[in-house]
């Protein structure tokens, strides 16, 4: 059975082609690059081996050469594609995956808040970048202060000065998920949980 | 069978495998609703908690999570339009529509109703099916098997979406990290630059909880959230007309997503995109379909869990992952020393059985805690998301350290978290990923042992009958998507202008 789109025609001329966002070009660059070096120390570790047999680096190789490939022809995808056509079984799904996807998040109820944080686009970036950056500090500090002190000093962190949400709540939110944690992975499951240069928990 | 389904129902009716089959659910229901989290996440998160269990418990309750946060997904896209996990982001059409027109309580009932009959029909024919497929699945040598994971590789990249080269790049990308460490079969160690940790390869575990709950839960916070429409407990009452609309929807949608849950890499999600499509052709009432319309609701949700459950015919028969959240569990199937497939069926029928009649315990705790509990489960809704995400950082971490008990796994998932994220910023499908990571080894200890018995013949896969139908379907599946795409630019470009 062939379904029709309704919202996408299969006949008529073609859209315009839209130039891709350099960050999509350059994240796929990455990725073919990613590759390449997988096919090179593919070939290094062996391609054949004797008796006609594959070597540790076959699988490697045509990988890393997928990839590679791949991310190249999805650039040049991304340069000279006009747009998608309908017709097809997966089109349909293609068109309903858009229109739930436009319609995700999109609240019209009256009185309805919005996002708590109230951020705009730019600060959501930063407030990702801190996060990250929160994370990796507290990974840095597993030796020093264990892993409980150091993820439950993560989650006040990014609760009060990241969220900036107030003190109480915060203190109290980040002690009750080290109880939580420590309740059911150390003292039920035995977890022996890293206790860094303090030796507290 | 009978025997078996005997052997199961004792597995699964003992009073510890009912209770961590509840907890499962429970938990899977609040995970599938939490934006971001998605089962997927929610199994990759607890595995760690499931390892001091005996391993039919630990998936009971892990399977219990799966199809639990298919219920809870749809709470949260009919209360706050924004998905708890991808299959039920076509609920954010009709779903939240209705509770806009002060139908939420009905809207969740439907849901929950369609669920329940979807669930209990494709549970009848999943276990109709993975016996008789994994009785002709011990006829399988290393030819056969390869082909069938080349065939499962293809079709996870067809239905990875709109771009199918994302789709490529990332199964790719899985299973390169797979062959991180020393390789199998052989004494060299790939990829490791030197690091004593690597050898061991990456951990799956660390790179899922990088992927899905670092990765999609930032991109969450990213995203922003939305505060839930109130459901109250007497909206909940369905109407004659409202279920009597919903049955043919729901039938439909199961027998729809039956048959595209046991392909490998279509899944849940792409079996309600297309359940709602089929259903705006095919329904008396589609014109009233994207206005909250119960059809809209129905047969979406039918056709996402009849996928869910049939995905596990591919799983256990074959022990190839149906989709994203299989391949996780079929992660924790190897982490217990189980490899899914016709031998488990022949060496552990308990484990099996008990896990097959699980899921008809399972899905009946769901319809009981769903229909009159929903308004209460969505309260969680109206937690700040500022305060659950860090929690969920939390113990994600720690999961991910309980696993193999090394500070190096959460290097991992820092790392797997940045290109998770930027996976979901840039729109490159994690299901093949997921995909790739878990069938990697599986393809290659395949791929050596015909390599072994091909002496330098190239075309060794399609000497037997059932090696050569899989390699040609597998080919077809890989390249008739591009090719046609190929030829509708070409065809577009002959067009004359109007």
């Amino acid at each position: 059975m062939t379904l029709k789109t309704s919202s996408v025609s299969s006949s008529g001329p073609a859209p315009e082609r839209k130039r891709p966002a350099t960050s999509d070009v350059v994240g796929t660059a990455v990725l073919g690059a990613v590759g390449a070096v997988a096919l090179v120390m593919g070939l290094g570790y062996g391609f054949m081996e004797e008796g006609s047999q594959i070597g540790p680096g076959f699988l490697p190789v045509l990988t890393g050469g997928f990839i590679l490939v791949a991310s190249v022809a999805e650039i040049a995808r991304m340069y000279f594609a006009s747009g998608p056509r309908g017709g097809s079984l997966l089109d349909v799904a293609g068109s309903v995956e858009k229109e739930a996807k436009a319609a995700v998040g999109q609240v019209h109820e009256p009185g309805a808040d919005e996002d708590d944080s109230r951020r705009d686009d730019a600060e959501r970036n930063r407030t990702i970048v801190k996060v990250f950056g929160v994370l990796f500090a507290a990974m840095l500090l597993i030796p020093v202060t264990g892993l409980l002190i150091s993820l439950t000093a993560m989650v006040l962190t990014i609760v009060l000065w990241i969220e900036r949400k107030p003190v109480v709540p915060s203190v109290l939110v980040s002690l009750g998920g080290l109880a939580a944690v420590y309740l059911i992975f150390v003292q039920i499951l035995g977890v022996p949980v890293p206790q860094g240069m303090l030796g507290l928990i | 069978m009978l025997d078996n389904l005997l052997l199961g129902i004792d597995t699964a009716l003992s009073v510890e495998n009912l209770l961590w089959c509840f907890i499962g659910v429970l938990l899977g229901t609040v995970i599938g609703m939490l934006p971001g989290l998605g089962s997927a996440t929610g199994v990759a998160i607890l595995l760690p908690v499931t390892l001091s269990m005996e391993p039919v418990t630990a998936l009971i309750m892990l399977a219990g999570i799966y199809y639990g946060s298919q219920y809870g997904a749809s709470i949260s896209s009919i209360l706050i339009s924004t998905p708890g996990d991808s299959s039920s982001v076509v609920l954010t059409l009709d779903g939240y529509q209705m509770a806009r027109n002060g139908r939420a309580g009905a809207a969740l009932a439907i849901s929950a109703i369609s669920s329940f009959i979807a669930a209990i029909i494709s549970l009848i024919a999943l276990m109709a099916l993975a016996a008789p497929i994994a009785t002709f699945a011990l006829r399988f040598g290393p030819v056969e098997n390869l082909a069938i994971m080349l065939l499962a590789l293809a079709t996870i990249v067809s239905f990875a979406g709109e771009n199918v080269l994302r789709g490529i790049i990332m199964a790719a990308v899985g299973l390169l990290l797979s062959m991180v460490g020393v390789a199998s079969g052989f004494a060299t160690a790939r990829y490791t630059f030197g690091s004593v940790n690597l050898l061991s390869g990456l951990g799956f575990i660390a790179v899922l909880i990088g992927i899905f709950a670092i990765g999609e839960v930032l991109h969450q916070v990213h995203s922003g959230g939305t505060k839930p429409i109130r459901a109250r407990f007497r909206d909940l009452l369905v109407t004659k007309s409202e279920l009597r609309r919903s049955l043919a929807p729901a039938l439909r949608g199961t027998g729809l997503g039956f048959a595209l849950g046991v392909l490998p890499g279509a899944g849940a999600t792409l079996a309600s995109f297309m359940s709602y499509g089929a259903e705006k052709q095919v329904s008396k009432y589609r014109d009233e379909i994207g206005q909250g319309a119960v059809e809209g609701v129905a047969a979406p949700e039918a056709s996402n869990n009849a996928a869910a459950n049939a995905s596990f015919i591919p799983t256990l028969s074959l022990g190839i992952p149906g989709s994203g959240t299989t391949a996780v569990l079929l992660g924790a199937f190897v982490i217990f020393g189980l490899q899914p497939g016709p031998l488990l069926f022949e060496q552990q029928p308990d484990l099996i059985w008990g896990l097959l009649v699980s899921f008809f315990v399972g899905n009946l705790f769901l319809l009981i805690l769903n229909l009159p509990l929903a308004p209460v489960f969505a309260q969680i809704l109206r937690l700040p998301y500022s305060y659950l995400y860090p929690m969920i950082l939390f113990i994600s971490l720690i999961g991910a350290f309980a696993v193999g008990n090394n500070t190096f796994a959460l290097w991992v998932v820092f790392i797997a978290g940045l290109f998770g994220y930027f996976m979901k910023r840039f729109d490159f499908p994690a299901a093949p990923l997921v995909l790739g990571l878990v069938l990697g080894p599986l393809l290659e200890k395949y791929l050596v042992q015909t390599s072994s018995l091909a002496q330098g013949d190239p075309l060794i896969l399609f000497h037997s009958p059932i090696s050569a139908i899989f390699t040609t379907a597998a080919i077809l599946a890989f390249i008739a998507p591009l090719a046609a795409e190929v030829i509708r630019r070409l065809r577009d470009r002959d067009k004359v202008p109007v």
